[in-house]
């Protein structure tokens, strides 16, 4: 369903626990997309939404909104980069195949408990492919956002 | 079956793998590591960079293998499952699967150590969510956890803010880590009032929040000390798992009180 079917209920937001404590306000972002035509991905607050989907699910006008704010985001991330820590974990992800990579204490805690270790961070040919596939698709965005002037 | 850890287990928990295998091996089926299995990757903010990228690299780790793919992470299982959906993959998450496969009576069967502790269940948004691409519990009225709670002898409490996201996903953490610490801290308020023992989640992400967060909000003077486990530990543990098998290393709130509980079983 497009924004404009939205007939202003406010069930997203009431359902919104993010909205509850910031600027992130799915009713209004939509209002103001339809009255004025204000971009979603021009604002930053949407970076507040924890994509619980709750609004999406309860939007009696089927409105897919927690995706609607996904898809905006890439636009923000290609003309902004990526916000506070997130350009780390892509780095992490492009070099190590892990958002979250191990560090030693990690790998010896599975050491400990007799677990094998084979996670694609621990293996060259695998990292490989996950490297590529990162490079293809968000190398740019990654290196400028996790570069120490972004 | 060929369990995938994703980062958060593999890299974070390990506890939780020690305990699913311990729990498969007690119902008697067999599951092995998806090796060279990398980051899943995270749904929503790997799609909020790109939704390409998100699809090739799911893509290739449900090619690793032609078994089905259990995980026990919500956000593994929202990735596998929605991609693996359109290639034709078998991906289950460790919850539902518990419940609808194996059956709380048969559960509640190979209990061996009854854990009578007051725990409340915290399912994570992803688990349920989006309705139509996972179908497995209502996300309004979810009963699933509740009532694995129940099979080891455990009371499912509730609380105020039972439905509540607990603050963590969607890239929040990294993107605005004091958002996602208001959140949790409005998630603790309404588990305070219930005196509970431990709060049970099925999401290491979820756990992450919970505990590593808990340990952030205590630096600002705001204690809870209501520590956090993934359901899998408190299962294999109720089977006959040693304590010390569940890896606890690695939570920063673990009360004495739970980890006598823990060991004592139901006295
Ligand atoms: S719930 Fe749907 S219809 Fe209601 S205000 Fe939000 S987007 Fe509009
Ligand atoms: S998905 Fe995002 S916008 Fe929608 S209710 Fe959850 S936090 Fe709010």
């Amino acid at each position: 369903m497009s924004l404009n079917s939205c007939i202003q209920c406010g069930t997203c937001i009431a359902s919104c626990p993010s909205g509850r404590i910031t600027a992130l306000n799915t009713r209004r972002i939509i209002a103001e997309f339809i009255s004025s035509g204000k971009k979603v991905e021009e604002r930053d607050e949407i970076w507040f939404c924890v994509t619980c989907y709750a609004c999406q699910e309860r939007c009696p006008r089927g409105i897919e909104i927690t995706d609607t704010l996904i898809e905006a985001r890439r636009t923000l991330v290609r003309n902004k980069g990526l916000p506070g820590r997130l350009g780390y974990a892509f780095t992490f992800l492009m070099n190590h195949a892990a958002l979250v990579p191990a560090r030693e204490e990690h790998v010896e805690l599975r050491r400990k408990l007799g677990l094998p270790i084979y996670h694609a961070q621990f293996d060259e040919k695998a990292k490989e492919e996950v490297r590529r596939i990162v490079e293809k698709h968000a190398g740019s965005v990654v290196r400028w956002s996790s570069s120490p002037a972004a | 079956m060929e369990f995938f850890p994703g980062c958060m287990i593999h890299n974070r928990y390990p506890g939780i793998e020690k305990s699913i295998y311990y729990v498969f091996s007690v119902l008697g089926i067999e599951i092995s590591p998806l090796e060279g299995s990398s980051c899943c990757p995270a749904p929503s903010i790997t799609k909020s960079v790109s939704e390409e990228m998100w699809r090739e690299i799911a893509e290739r780790n449900l090619n690793l293998s032609d078994e089905t793919i259990m995980t026990a992470c919500n956000g593994c299982f929202t990735t596998l499952l929605e991609v693996g959906s359109e290639i034709g993959k078998d991906v289950r998450h460790f919850a539902e699967f518990l419940y609808r496969d194996v059956g709380i009576e048969e559960i509640r069967k190979k209990v061996s150590k009854k854990l009578n502790l007051r725990l409340a269940a915290h399912y994570g948004c992803h688990f349920f969510r989006p309705a139509e691409k996972k179908g497995v519990d209502s996300a309004e009225r979810p009963k699933i956890l509740d009532e694995l709670i129940k099979a080891i002898g455990a009371e499912s409490v509730n609380y105020r803010t039972k439905n509540m996201c607990c603050g963590g996903g969607g890239g929040v953490r990294a993107a605005a880590t004091e958002v996602a610490r208001e959140l949790l801290e409005m998630k603790l308020e309404g588990l305070k009032e219930a005196e509970v023992d431990a709060i049970v989640v099925i999401c290491p992400l979820c756990l992450f929040q919970f505990d590593t967060g808990q340990k952030e909000l205590e630096k600002e003077g705001k204690v809870f000390g209501i520590p956090a486990i993934h359901y899998a530990q408190l299962l294999a543990i109720a089977m006959g798992m040693d304590v010390d098998e569940a890896g606890f290393e690695a939570h920063e709130i673990i009360t004495q009180e739970l980890y006598e509980k823990l060991l004592m079983g139901e006295s």
